[in-house]
């Protein structure tokens, strides 16, 4: 029993994970933890201890998890907000250096995100069962990150919050999106759920003040809000992790167009908050992840407009435009731009060709395949029927269908030869050659019929016109 | 040359994100001899063969996820780059434009050249991303007819029917965008002034070498592949 009030509070979270029925395997800031716990393990009993985890929930934005077994007890007591105040801090520092181990498989650019998610349900999901207590207590610490994060991603809200002098719901600039960068990567493979949630306790913090007892009521009131996504969560911890990590939400130009409304009505792209823009949304289907994810993406394009690529390269050109002062300069540059985008506009072109053909070849393969099956069975039948006349009308049947087939094909490729006089050795060389394939599978099934005397005839026609277009 | 090697060498010089998001086409393939020189369903131990087949299977839907979560998470960027292009080409024109707030001749021009190169290689990457796409898509239907080719499976055509409809195909959006970025680049590019010196000197006037690099590459592929190549 030590060793539980030491751990209370990292179980407390380790709790609303592993009532998602998942635990991070990590351990990242356990070892310094015991130091700031010692003083505050004697502090706690049972009750306390859930208290705790109620404040803590308050002061961050931890997993709403907790509330599945919590709700009914909320406390606050000053010393445990102070203790977890002082906790957090702690906590917070200890955790910035560290970087947990499956921390490792993700990129900054949070693209591994996807990936990283249904790998972390599953490490998750395995860990949940063993060693509760140490998992848990990491999982924790890293749960609580993303709810920071929910604020636009920072440090210095983070601390400002626990400052007590909440900022409520106005986001602190990003300073250094550097320092964080760590630590979204944290938060982001560990979101899951704990976003929909986060984001009511985002709005609780908002009003909330220390020694407030209103965020009680508040969080209760919030609850029950939620009460889809806490059980959702709780009920399907596997899937409900994974599911809105694989979702990706496709962004057209007009979702994302709404996506800057909604940004610019609640004051710019700093100022937005993702619940808020999301409420502002009011688009079906669209979580809070997938909107956090995308405002992250939209502040780096604003204010980071190079790609480091550009940038190295810019600096370089734009050092010695601006040494030289050459307009000739500037005139070379343009015109070798200009070079570069001509290519690409002529590679572009030709891409989209090879695209369509690739597309129309598949959609004549299953034309062939289609009228194969149809010819098969009426030839089946007609066999069946045992007219040798009859057989021989399928037989040219079939042949007819080949041979009809084999006509669009050229009337394919002379379409495409039309279409790009200039790329037209290429082009048709692609076809022929794309003909020939197809011509292949038109030889296999043909052959897999039980007239190999069609499948004969029709073959040779076929492989002539590949020939000679070659 | 085979496909196999083109692949790589389309991967050797494209960006280094990209690096590991193209068709791992060699471990298919490794696959694919592993599931033909198992012993056949029927003789021997069919469950040799089930699991080379289920592992190549499961590698290939992998391998469309992983193309499908790269492809879109691109395409986010690019829409929302697409859709700030032109706010910062108005705010050049007003800050330092002829009628702008503080009109700087020199500015201008120099922030019009930045936009002009970002805009090229905006285009560009999108291009790449098309290509990607290509590529890869062609990928997966030689690996695919290969298998059915080697184990007599119909895997084939309910296959590729799949990935047709995938979000990594799918590229018309980008195609638009492309589009788009092209009229953009004839109202910010001046028209051309041909003057009489000669206009290229190769090192300074060779902007974006990566991407450009890149697209190079890419035709090439694109001039192989039309060449008639092995399955």
């Amino acid at each position: 029993m030590e060793a539980r009030p030491a751990l209370s509070i990292q179980r407390s979270g380790g709790r609303q994970i592993s009532s998602f029925g998942a635990s991070a395997a990590l351990s990242p800031s356990f070892p310094a933890r015991p130091a700031a716990l010692q003083e505050s393990s004697p502090k706690f009993s049972d009750s306390q201890y859930i208290s705790v985890e109620r404040e803590l929930m308050h002061r961050q934005p931890a997993p709403l998890s907790s509330n599945n077994g919590v709700v009914g007890h909320i406390f606050s007591s000053s010393s445990g907000f102070s203790t977890n105040l002082h906790f957090s801090t702690i906590e917070q520092q200890e955790r910035h250096p560290r970087q947990p181990p499956f921390i490792s498989q993700s990129t900054s650019s949070g693209k591994s995100v996807m990936l990283a998610h249904p790998v972390d349900s599953r490490v998750l999901q395995s860990t949940a069962s063993s060693q509760f207590n140490k998992e848990n207590n990491d999982s924790w610490c890293t749960e609580t990150l993303p709810d920071f994060l929910d604020f636009p991603m920072n440090t210095t809200i983070l601390n400002n919050e626990l400052d007590v002098s909440t900022n409520g719901g106005i986001p602190v600039p990003s300073e250094d999106l550097g320092k964080p960068s760590d630590w979204q990567d944290w938060a982001d493979q560990l979101i899951t759920d704990n976003d929909a949630l986060a984001t009511d306790w985002n709005g609780i913090l908002a009003d909330a003040t220390v020694a407030d007892p209103a965020p009680k009521s508040q969080i209760s009131l919030h609850l029950p809000g939620t009460p889809g996504e806490i059980c959702t969560s709780g009920g399907q911890s596997s899937s409900a992790n994974a599911a809105p990590a694989k979702q990706r939400m496709r962004w057209t130009p007009e979702l994302h167009e709404a996506f800057v409304e909604a940004v610019n009505k609640l004051g710019g792209s700093e100022r937005a908050t993702p619940k808020g823009v999301l409420k502002q949304m009011k688009v079906d289907g669209l979580t809070i992840y997938h909107v956090k994810s995308h405002l992250q993406k939209y502040r780096t394009a604003r204010f980071k407009p190079e790609t480091p690529e550009e940038s190295s390269e810019k600096k370089l050109a734009s050092i010695e435009d601006l040494s030289s002062l050459d307009l000739k300069t500037g005139i070379e540059i343009t015109e070798a731009l200009r070079l570069q985008m001509e290519v690409q506009k002529r590679l572009h072109e030709q891409l989209e060709i090879q695209r369509n053909l690739q597309l129309r070849i598949e959609e004549q393969g299953r034309y062939l395949q289609m009228m194969f099956e149809k010819q098969c069975k009426s030839g089946v039948d007609l066999i069946k029927g045992g007219a040798s006349s009859t057989s021989e009308n399928a037989l040219k049947e079939l042949a007819d269908a080949v041979q009809n087939s084999c006509a669009k094909d050229n009337l394919l490729v002379e379409a495409e030869n039309n279409e790009t006089k200039g790329e037209t050795a290429k082009t048709s060389g692609e076809t022929s050659q794309l003909v020939g394939e197809k011509q292949k599978a038109v030889e296999a099934v043909v052959l897999e019929n039980p007239e190999p005397s069609a499948g004969e005839k029709s073959e040779s026609p076929p492989t002539k016109r590949a020939k000679v277009d070659e | 040359m085979k496909f196999g090697k083109r692949l790589k060498q389309q991967i050797e010089q494209s960006l280094p994100d990209w690096r590991d998001k193209y068709l791992s086409y060699k471990e298919l393939k490794k696959l694919l001899r592993l599931i033909t020189s198992a012993p056949a369903k029927m003789s021997g131990s069919p469950s040799e063969y089930g699991k080379a087949e289920a592992e190549f299977m499961y590698l290939l839907n992998n391998e469309i996820d992983k193309f499908n979560s790269f492809f879109m998470e691109q395409e986010e960027d690019f829409v929302i780059r697409h859709k700030e292009l032109p706010h910062r080409i108005q705010k050049a024109v007003d800050t330092w434009g002829p009628n702008g707030s503080q009109p700087s001749d020199l500015d201008f021009k120099d922030e019009m050249a930045k936009i002009r190169k970002e805009i090229v290689n905006f285009h560009g990457e999108m291009f790449l991303l098309m290509n990607y796409s290509n590529i890869n898509y062609t990928g997966l239907a030689k690996i695919v007819k290969k298998h059915d080719k080697r184990t007599g499976g119909v895997l084939r055509l309910p296959f590729i029917q799949k990935v047709l409809e995938q979000p990594f195909f799918t590229t018309d959006l980008i195609s638009k965008l492309v589009k788009e970025c092209e009229t953009t680049i004839e109202s910010v590019f001046p028209p051309p002034e041909y003057s009489g010196t000669g206009i290229f000197q190769g090192e300074r006037a060779a902007p974006g070498e990566g991407i450009f690099k890149n697209t190079v590459a890419a035709l090439m592929t694109m001039e192989e592949m039309r060449r008639g190549s092995s399955t």
